[in-house]
């Protein structure tokens, strides 16, 4: 079988969250020597994109989108065993996520984090009414290289100033880039704050993200 | 409409696009929608044909603070013995045929 | 070349030529009819957009004889609560928030809502609301709808029993989030029938549903069961107004009468809410802050006229802060909004606001 056409089946079968298919198409790339990390960038994570696209546009779902991750996740660790080690377990960026303290809207930022997760990133995610110190331990403790955090109401949408600046203060702020969500965010309010990027939702998050840390 | 200061959301949209409530015949056209699930146009024909207005006129002042005012069933400016609240709610079950709970509750409790 | 003042999805003020609004007119359109699988606008009605957009005046309005009904969300929030709502403030109690929205504010209708305005939070204090309703009623001329959100997040821990879908998906706990949102869906339609019927009993005009799908098909699920229920069994008109464009799919597999409800759009939406039975659908079309409001009104009308010309219930389009063509922004700009209802009013033909 072509490259081309083994990329496609790949691609297809974690549009299927067929978990089976994608492993004997890991494998089968293996027995052809094809370079497992074209596999994944050209064949599994064309899929992936597919299906951040479905969910973006409501044909795909969000328990739907983890079983196709599980699968990519699954033909990715076979593909693993014919990687130098250097390229192996390579995570895209270490994020640290949560709901501004005050704030207990979290739907969209729990799929943010699934998201971040489906496509490479590890994720720490601190849950809802996070206080803003939390935020700056965790990411200290994790080496986290991105913290997002998001409001969905103006009157907790102020702590994502404040976490700027706390970031600032503890000497983080040039170590890591911020990202801010939520209803009641823009562009001009994480331009207004000092954040590095404004997600518009969890594709768009997804998005920014893999172009800074590619 | 919801989150929105007062004057931005509410008052705007009223001004640019709103039937007027009990200024005019806003009320009315919405009691149709919301009994018999009218469009507003249907709604509109029915509630002018019960006024004996053209639908245009249900969200002319100067007409319908007339009409309004004779019929009994509420008017915008505080004016001592025209119909408020359950009292107009009442004259307008009857005048347009349909049923408010309030109304109804009413009933029941002085029958 | 003539540039007009416009704004974007954010509020921020900018000029475009006609030429730009057209485009952004077009990209729009086209959007929402390849995300939704519907007809785009007409070419008749991108120019009577663009003349919308092209009057030099702050303000427009529907020509006489067009006016629509408006009915309200979060109550008399907007007068006595604080900036969450967009509220101003001003300590007035609930009943004379209804007198002024009723004789100041020219409104064709009115909520009664409580300050934390979800079903679940009000069934321990169903008796105050009551009593509340009873008194309104006895004043009003308008009629008055009771008013909260479906909120299905309330039934998750912690705020509640079940175990919460978000902490759970990212887990891979996929069976075990959809047992608690079936579980929370069971629990949450009976407390909202509980309310409706109590609100039915001391008077009340109707029910409204206020971002149904908020968190999710199950929320959208939890309220059509209930609507289904008080249509049979109370007298009360019922709302239903929707939290987002599509149905959020955190499920993913629960339907009503058959149809996945998860990626439902509005003209989709509203079939099944008719079968519920509702009197009155109000459908959601969220705004993009990053594109310009030309784009994101052209693209609200093509999702709304579709959902109107198969409606057979009256529609009453969401036209808040952020949706509707509105720009996020908690002081909507008065500009944008008057535009907006022109537009939904004359170009998609709404029932109402």
């Amino acid at each position: 079988m072509g490259k081309a056409e083994l990329f496609e089946q790949a691609a297809q079968a974690v549009v299927d969250a067929n978990k089976d298919a994608a492993i004997d198409i890991a494998k089968q790339a293996i027995a052809e020597g094809i370079d497992p990390v074209e596999m994944i960038n050209d064949g599994f994570s064309v899929g992936m994109s597919r299906c951040g696209e479905l969910f973006d546009t409501g044909e795909l779902f969000l328990p739907e989108l983890i079983v196709a991750s599980d699968a990519m996740v699954s033909a990715i660790a076979v593909l693993e065993q014919a990687m130098p080690v250097e390229q192996t377990s390579k995570k895209l960026g270490i994020a640290v996520v949560g709901t501004i303290e005050g704030d207990v809207h979290d739907i969209g930022k729990g799929i943010v984090a699934t998201m971040l997760r489906v496509y490479g990133f590890e994720v720490h995610d601190l849950g809802r009414d996070v206080p803003i110190n939390v935020f700056v331990e965790k990411a200290k403790e994790v080496n986290a290289n991105i913290v997002g955090s998001s409001a969905l109401m103006t009157t907790t949408q102020v702590g994502q100033k404040a976490l700027e600046q706390a970031l600032k203060d503890a000497g983080l702020r040039d170590k890591v880039k911020t990202m801010v969500g939520g209803a009641v965010c823009t562009q001009r309010w994480a331009d207004k704050i000092g954040s590095d990027l404004y997600a518009e939702n969890a594709t768009d998050a997804v998005t920014k993200l893999k172009e800074l840390f590619s | 409409m919801g989150v929105g200061d007062p004057f931005g959301m509410p008052i705007a949209h009223g001004m640019a696009a709103g039937m007027g409530g009990i200024r005019t015949a806003g009320d009315l056209v919405a009691r149709m929608q919301m009994t018999r699930k009218m469009r507003i146009n249907e709604a509109k024909a029915y509630v002018a044909d019960k006024l004996k207005v053209s639908p245009t006129d249900l969200s002319n002042e100067h007409v319908m603070r007339e009409v309004r005012e004779e019929l009994d069933i509420g008017i915008i400016t505080a004016v001592p013995g025209c119909a408020k609240g359950i009292e107009a709610k009442a004259r307008i079950a009857n005048l347009l045929g349909v049923r408010i709970n309030s109304v109804e509750r009413l009933k029941s409790k002085i029958r | 070349m003539t540039k007009y003042i416009t704004r974007m999805g954010d509020g921020q003020r900018v000029e475009m030529t006609a030429d730009e609004l057209m485009r952004d007119f077009e990209l729009g359109t086209q959007d929402a009819a390849k995300r939704g699988k519907i007809d785009p606008l007409t070419q008749d009605d991108l120019k009577y957009l663009l003349e919308i957009f092209t009057c030099t005046n702050k303000i427009v309005s529907v020509e006489p004889g067009n006016e629509v009904v408006l009915t309200h969300d979060i109550g008399s929030l907007r007068l006595n609560g604080d900036q969450a709502n967009s509220g101003v403030g001003i300590p007035l109690s609930r009943i004379q928030g209804i007198g002024v929205h009723e004789r100041a504010f020219a409104a064709d209708t009115f909520e009664l809502g409580h300050i934390d305005y979800s079903y679940k939070p009000v069934k321990p204090i169903i008796s105050m609301e009551q009593t509340e309703m009873e008194t309104a009623q006895l004043t009003t001329t308008i009629p008055l709808f009771y008013g909260a959100m479906p909120n299905l997040g309330t039934y998750y821990r912690p705020d509640g029993p079940f175990g919460n879908p978000s902490d759970l998906l990212p887990m891979g706990k996929i069976q075990e989030a959809r047992e608690a949102q079936e579980e929370a869906v069971h629990h949450a339609t009976r407390d909202m029938i509980y309310i409706g019927e109590k609100m039915n009993a001391v008077g009340g005009d109707g029910l409204n549903f206020d971002t149904t799908g908020a968190a999710g098909d199950a929320d959208m699920k939890a309220t059509l069961h209930a609507v289904e229920y008080l249509k049979q069994h109370t007298d009360l008109a019922i709302e239903v107004g929707m939290a987002g464009e599509f149905v959020l799919g955190i499920h993913g597999g629960l339907e009503y009468d058959g149809v996945r409800l998860a990626g439902l759009y509005p003209h989709q939406q509203v079939k099944l809410v008719e079968k519920a039975g509702a009197d009155i659908f109000g459908p959601v079309v969220n705004t993009n802050t990053g594109k310009s409001i030309a784009w994101n009104l052209s693209r609200a009308l093509t999702f709304i006229k579709a959902c109107v010309q198969v409606s057979n219930i009256p529609v009453h389009v969401n036209v808040g802060m952020g949706v509707g063509g509105i720009p996020v922004f908690e002081t909507p700009c008065i500009d944008s909004v008057t535009r907006a209802s022109k537009a939904m009013a004359e170009i998609a033909k709404v029932d109402g606001l």
